[in-house]
């Protein structure tokens, strides 16, 4: 589904990710834990196309090069990443959003577009399995959210648009143990054989309800160390300086 | 240019008017006119564009229709479906209403009276009108010179043609707004009118007018307008302008509005068409009243669009609120000049004044500049004004989320742009705009 080979950031001639591979396989769940500043945002960033970096290295995504993939396309290719900051969007209608949103990927598909009726539907449907309340829809993109309703936000678009590779950047902070559930509810439902999944975090916590196949150090710009769920658990206990 | 134009004056003069004293006065006018010449930047209400040069650069000579008969004219009110048909002049046919939102209409083609109806309306014997304003002013004595107002409007008092005097009569209340339509074409080389409304909205009485200007011709008009309303006690004006005109087209609107005891202004401008727009708003204020003006500006190609705005409240526990949004790109330029004056009697007064700006690109302009001239002690005024440019995270997060650069550009001018319609009152008012802008984006890439 993913794979990294060999790759290079830098920003401002400062090297952020420094020659990472990482091979993320059709059904698996990935996690990358890792001190601050190790260069965790800027892997999610960069696999979802943000620009501003440097680059250098090879991304495949799906059998394609990622990187001839604009923002969008990359969307449209089943790409998903969920924000650790979502951003405000003042003006913008969630739910006008989320519909217009949903309906250009569907499109991208060739599936004919959703009628209001028939978006509103699901919408509600999946906003009421996280426990969302339906009137944040009406308000605008993220504007005045809580932390946790944001990050339920961004659960809600993944679990609309059914990408093929999730990508979550520290989905986990700013959320309490309620609202850390019921997320990692929404990310385990949507588990299967064809789904991978990209979990990155600073504490063992999340794994504790979203089991990983892998887990990984990152650590100076490349993987540290890999290993199964016990590698967290060591970490959990011993922190980053043992590595 | 205005050599010629005093020419064009003299024939213009003999042919319009009926009454010697009308003929003085606009002739007093035009020449008060010809002393200022067109505005320019020396004047400080201007400072952000030369309006002489502008003019200069766009037209060589201003021709007037000189051809249009009078013999109709005769002092009536209308007050039932369109009785009016003693013309045989020819008419632009006209019939591209929009088809938006139910409303009644009044026609004028190329600055003349062309056709009305209030269907709308099971009784609409409230609503007094008069499209000739010339025999209007000379019954009523009317007389519209101002010493100190700028040359534009001289040259309007000078030059004005048909235009529509209206009474909304004490507590009367229309269903549906009424959409005045101004529709231009520059047939038979005419490429200068001077539209004038006057319109009166007596005590309890309301009415939305929306006031649509087209250009149907090929080219480019110069349209100077200048308009009055009258708001008596406890009335409101819901007041709506759009413009749909030509690329190289000029328009200069100028608004002056007195509100009484407890009346109620409010203004919506969607400045979007031609290359030159100013709207120069000017309300006063009794004791209660209040005047609410919002604009958006969507400036994308060689444009230069203003709203100045000038409020003054004179008298105790009045109201106002002003909001300008601007997207300006594309070498464009947006200018928004507010000001709030507070006399000394004027306590309790609430001004608030607030303009922001996004630059699409490093060529385009945005010129703020909030005047507060307050002599009152207890009053609340502030004011404010932002540019900047889009948000690059927000473009990047709708991007993540598959929509494309300009998908993405675009939902967030509309977002932006849709703070001020919102504004507006009347549903079906705002639906339209929306949708107006919607439209507006789709052409822009």
């Amino acid at each position: 589904m993913l794979q990294i080979n060999n790759l290079s950031v830098k920003v401002e001639n400062k090297i952020i990710l420094n020659g990472l591979n990482l091979d993320i396989k059709p059904g698996e769940v990935h996690a990358i834990m890792g001190p601050n500043g190790s260069g965790k945002s800027t892997l999610a960033n960069v696999l979802s196309g943000k620009k501003g970096y440097d680059i250098s290295g090879k991304i495949g995504f799906d059998g394609k090069n990622l990187f001839d993939l604009p923002i969008e396309e990359r969307a449209h290719k089943g790409l998903f990443l969920a924000f650790q900051y979502p951003v405000e969007i003042p003006g913008v209608n969630t739910t006008n959003f989320l519909k217009t949103s949903l309906n250009t990927i569907r499109n991208s598909k060739g599936l004919k577009p959703l009628d209001a009726l028939e978006f509103l539907d699901i919408v509600k449907k999946k906003a009421a399995k996280l426990k969302m309340d339906e009137k944040i829809l009406q308000r605008q993109l993220n504007v005045g959210f809580s932390g946790g309703e944001k990050k339920k936000n961004e659960i809600l678009q993944m679990s609309l648009y059914e990408p093929k590779m999730i990508i979550l950047d520290e989905t986990d902070s700013g959320l309490d143990i309620d609202a850390l559930k019921i997320v990692a509810d929404g990310v385990n439902a949507l588990r299967d054989k064809k789904r991978s999944f990209l979990i990155i975090t600073h504490y063992q916590r999340l794994l504790d309800y979203i089991k990983p196949d892998f887990v990984h150090v990152l650590m100076k710009g490349k993987i540290a160390k890999s290993g199964c769920m016990e590698l967290a658990e060591e970490l959990e206990k011993a922190g980053y300086e043992k590595i | 240019m205005i050599e010629e134009l005093k020419k064009t004056f003299d024939t213009f003069n003999k042919k319009i008017c009926l009454w010697d004293e009308q003929k003085s006065l606009r002739a007093e006018n035009f020449k008060k006119f010809a002393e200022k010449g067109f505005p320019t930047k020396k004047l400080e209400d201007w400072k952000f564009s030369n309006f002489n040069q502008i003019i200069l650069n766009n037209f060589k000579n201003l021709n007037i229709d000189l051809d249009e008969p009078t013999e109709y004219r005769s002092m009536e009110w209308i007050d039932q479906e369109n009785q009016f048909s003693k013309t045989n002049r020819k008419k632009i046919k006209f019939n591209d209403y929009l088809k938006d939102f139910e409303h009644n209409k009044v026609v004028f083609t190329n600055g003349f009276f062309n056709h009305s109806s209030f269907e709308q309306e099971k009784n609409n014997a409230g609503c007094l009108w008069h499209q000739d304003l010339e025999s209007a002013f000379n019954e009523r004595k009317m007389t519209l010179i101002d010493k100190e107002r700028n040359s534009l409007s001289l040259l309007n008092n000078a030059f004005f043609t048909d235009g529509l005097y209206l009474r909304v009569t004490k507590g009367f209340q229309l269903n549906k707004p009424l959409v005045i339509y101004n529709v231009f074409d520059s047939a038979k080389g005419t490429n200068f009118f001077n539209q004038k409304l006057i319109i009166d909205i007596e005590e309890d009485a309301k009415i939305d007018i929306f006031i649509y200007t087209i250009n149907i011709g090929k080219s480019p008009v110069f349209l100077n307008t200048y308009n009055n309303f009258n708001i008596r006690r406890n009335g409101l004006l819901k007041l709506f302008n759009f413009n749909d005109l030509k690329k190289k087209d000029l328009n200069y609107n100028c608004n002056d509005t007195k509100i009484d005891v407890n009346g109620v202004l409010e203004n919506f401008i969607f400045s979007n068409s031609s290359e030159y727009f100013k709207n120069e708003i000017n309300c006063s204020l009794e004791m209660y009243g209040s005047a609410f003006v919002n604009g958006a500006i969507l400036n994308t190609d060689n444009q230069n669009h203003e709203i100045k705005t000038k409020i003054e409240h004179l008298d105790e526990n009045t109201k106002s609120y002003q909001k300008i949004k601007a997207v300006i790109g594309k070498n464009s330029k947006a200018i928004f000049q507010g000001k709030i004056f507070v006399d000394k009697k004027a306590q309790k007064t609430n001004g608030y004044q607030l303009s922001k700006a996004i630059l699409l690109d490093k060529e385009s302009e945005f010129d703020s500049k909030p005047e507060l001239e307050i002599y009152a002690d207890d009053v609340k005024c502030s004011h404010g004004s932002t540019s900047g440019s889009l948000d690059e995270d927000s473009i990047f997060y709708l991007m993540s989320r598959g929509l494309n650069y300009y998908q993405a550009k675009n939902l967030l001018i509309k977002a932006f742009l849709s703070d001020a319609i919102e504004s507006i009152t009347n549903k079906d008012v705002k639906k339209f705009f929306i949708e107006i802008l919607d439209n507006k984006l789709d052409g822009i890439k």
